[in-house]
């Protein structure tokens, strides 16, 4: 019951960074500029004008759609950083094959999806946004769809094994296949061309780094938090099995 | 005869096999001398195919230690699956392959010397010579049989285990098996996992009764009351799956 | 009857064999392929299956119009080929161990489980070379004719072999456990597809630098057996390490 507590605690303060960083990244934030746009005249905006000469004023172009990156990655971090979790609960689980590793595991996993399924979300809100399109097979972006399809093969592999203790082997093996993959996949995209945007390549301000740190601690404790509340139901869920089992016997 | 196999082939001692709350054996003790015959009896899902399972190295017991022909099953479990052999209701032979080619793997398998010889050999003793060169597919549920007890014996095992290997032969097919296992039965340790009472008495010198992955009775053949014993058979049928 | 031929070892004349594990090895690799040679179903099966893929590529590229250079796509249709192709032979392969328990047989005998893995993929990565060697010419001759080869000849061989082995060796451990399940094939399709991505990526890469050749297609095809080797050395290594589980499971 204590970890149901951190954990519901967590996930309020989790949720509370999440939507501290939501506002800061819109009020406290400097907009990113993309580009600079060369108008003719001098304009009446909210962006500092340079002349250039003969050719009339530039500005820099605002890239509005850059606020999204303050979710999209740490999402997209989290999600990661669960797989890896659940890998590890499946490698412990191999070696000393107690059911509780496995649940632990798979619970892992279960959130890691949901986190996938959010990086999804805001990846394809950001491809619209920032390139007009819905959906671009751009190699971060497909990594995630396989990350995605694997999880998903997962839960069938799972679902499709009577056994509890081999269902929980072959998925303890896919979880530790699945999170090998991941990182290669991000790989081989990587040495093959891409246009996602590097951020952390020219540095960021101070004013965009705040919000984005407040986001990953937040997003992280949200992690958690699901984590342990699934986890938590889960038990009591045994906790009835092993009752049953007791009055049976 | 001064090998690690001493006066017992089989001793278990607290075997418990669990996952979570599920307990498909419960701490189980036993002993069993060498030469004896084991029948073990009792009803679906009472543990006897996780028994033997552990017994064969299959699977790994969650507690207590096992030790077959005075061989750990986990620690020393790859010296031990040379001396065990198992014959079982599903022939565990290839179809595609003929008889010869089956045993002749198996032979590889266990790295016994002369494979051709050995596999001639033995399938001149289960009468099966005539069809070496005929594919496994072709023959009747009671060569099958045949062919998988030349299996088992390939590599001389010191133990034998059956799993129901009566199930699905008709009577003489049985008659054979039968024959063939009286033809081994003085040289060698047997455990038999059995649903016919008659038969499993009939062969065993000891048996043994799991229900709900608990040891219900053991005992020596000598000491046991055929009526009482069915008695308390039948008590277990009732139990269930555990 | 000789009553000595059923007769038991004395215990003390059991000695270690040397050279046990290559003479397995070698036996269930052997067996293999006696059994193919007999039967053909696997070659048969999934030769047919790599014909009937080129009809279905001749009805995608049909409206495609003559000033279309199928050349350009030519990798991505070879290994969407293999890929579906090696399912099947795979999924095959392992169902001869399980019909009749013979698995089981397998795994009472003194055997290390790492010698079954290894011998079990190199027998599907011989039957998935030989359905590949069939279906190139055929290929060639069907889509290829105008435009010729651009690389070397040596560039094709190369990458086949690299990718098949990646293929074989992870698809070996997943058809083991697909093979348990219930959906055999479906299971198969889910798990492998995403688990190859990486792969796949990087053998198209490659195969289509081979054909097109030009302007830095060396380079190219050099980064993307990079890319199949890397797969292959760190999967192989995870399915051979994840196997023994697997296969007791």
């Amino acid at each position: 019951m204590k970890q149901l507590r951190i954990a519901i605690i967590l996930l309020l303060i989790g949720g509370l960074l999440t939507t501290t960083a939501f506002f800061m990244a819109f009020f406290t934030a400097e907009v990113q500029q993309f580009g600079t746009v060369t108008v003719a005249s001098e304009l009446d905006t909210a962006f500092q004008l340079v002349s250039v000469g003969d050719n009339g004023f530039s500005y820099g172009r605002p890239w509005f759609s850059q606020k999204i990156f303050y979710f999209h990655v740490p999402v997209a971090e989290a999600s990661f950083l669960v797989l890896l979790l659940s890998a590890v609960f499946a490698v412990r689980f191999l070696m000393t094959r107690k059911r509780s590793f496995d649940t632990k595991s798979r619970i892992a996993m279960e959130t890691s999806l949901v986190f996938v399924i959010l990086t999804m979300i805001t990846g394809v809100l950001w491809t619209r946004a920032s390139w007009g399109v819905w959906w671009e097979w751009e190699p971060r972006l497909t990594t995630y769809f396989i990350m995605m399809l694997m999880m998903i093969a997962y839960f069938v592999l799972r679902n499709s094994i009577e056994d509890e203790e081999r269902r929980a082997v072959y998925g303890a093996a896919f979880a530790v296949l699945a999170a090998i993959n991941a990182p290669i996949s991000f790989m081989i995209t990587r040495v093959l061309e891409s246009n996602h945007p590097v951020v952390f390549q020219s540095g960021m301000a101070s004013s965009n780094l705040l919000p984005f740190i407040v986001a990953q601690v937040g997003m992280l404790m949200v992690g958690y938090a699901v984590y342990a509340l699934r986890m938590s139901e889960e038990r009591l869920g045994e906790r009835i099995d092993a009752a049953k089992e007791a009055l049976e016997g | 005869m001064t090998d690690v196999c001493t006066d017992s082939a089989v001793e278990v001692r607290g075997l418990t096999r669990t996952f979570g709350v599920r307990k498909a054996l419960d701490k189980v003790d036993f002993d069993l001398p060498r030469g004896a015959f084991l029948s073990v009896f009792g009803p679906n899902g009472a543990g006897k195919t996780t028994l033997v399972r552990i017994l064969t190295t299959l699977s790994a017991p969650s507690k207590g230690t096992v030790k077959v022909c005075g061989l750990d099953v986990v620690e020393q479990s790859d010296k031990l699956r040379s001396k065990i052999g198992l014959i079982s209701h599903n022939p565990l032979l290839y179809p595609d392959l003929t008889a010869e080619e089956n045993l002749q793997f198996f032979a590889d398998m266990y790295g016994v010397e002369n494979p051709a010889q050995r596999a001639r050999e033995l399938l001149i003793a289960v009468e099966l010579d005539h069809r070496r060169l005929d594919t496994v597919r072709t023959f009747s549920r009671g060569m099958l049989q045949r062919l998988s007890i030349a299996r088992a014996l390939l590599h001389r095992p010191e133990m034998l285990f059956l799993d129901e290997p009566y199930s699905g032969l008709d009577p003489h097919a049985m008659d054979i098996l039968d024959n063939l296992i009286a033809q081994v039965r003085h040289d060698h340790t047997f455990v038999m996992i059995s649903h016919d009472l008659d038969k499993g008495l009939e062969l065993c010198s000891h048996a043994l009764i799991l229900a709900r992955g608990k040891v219900v009775l053991s005992a020596p053949k000598e000491e046991i009351d055929v009526d009482d014993f069915k008695q308390t058979y039948r008590s277990t049928v009732g139990m269930g799956v555990a | 009857m000789a009553d000595e031929i059923l007769r038991r070892t004395p215990p003390a004349e059991r000695t270690k064999v040397p050279g046990l594990s290559l003479r397995q090895y070698k036996a269930i690799l052997r067996k293999d392929i006696v059994m193919e040679l007999r039967t053909k179903e696997m070659v048969t099966s999934m030769g047919l299956y790599s014909l009937l893929t080129m009809v279905v590529y001749q009805i995608a590229l049909s409206q495609s119009g003559s000033a279309f250079d199928p050349r350009t796509i030519a990798g991505g249709l070879l290994w969407l080929a293999f890929i579906f192709t090696s399912m099947l032979g795979l999924n095959r392969s392992l169902v001869h161990e399980k019909d009749q328990g013979c698995l089981e047989a397998l795994l009472l005998s003194p055997v290390d489980r790492p010698v079954i893995y290894f011998a079990k993929a190199s027998g599907n990565l011989i039957f998935l070379l030989i359905v590949e060697t069939l279906t190139i010419p055929v290929f060639a001759l069907m889509f290829l004719q105008q435009g010729g080869y651009g690389g070397s000849w040596w560039m094709i061989p190369l990458v086949l072999f690299a990718g098949s082995v990646g293929i074989a060796g992870v698809g070996t451990l997943l058809a083991t456990m697909s093979v348990n399940t219930s959906g055999k094939d479906f299971v198969l399709t889910v798990l492998m597809v995403p688990l190859m991505y990486p792969l796949l990526l990087a053998a198209v890469s490659a195969t289509s630098a081979a054909v097109l050749g030009g302007d830095g297609s060396i380079s190219q095809f050099w980064s993307g057996i990079a890319g199949v080797a890397g797969y292959d050395a760190i999967m192989v290594l995870a399915a051979y390490a994840l196997y023994e589980f697997v296969i007791g499971a």
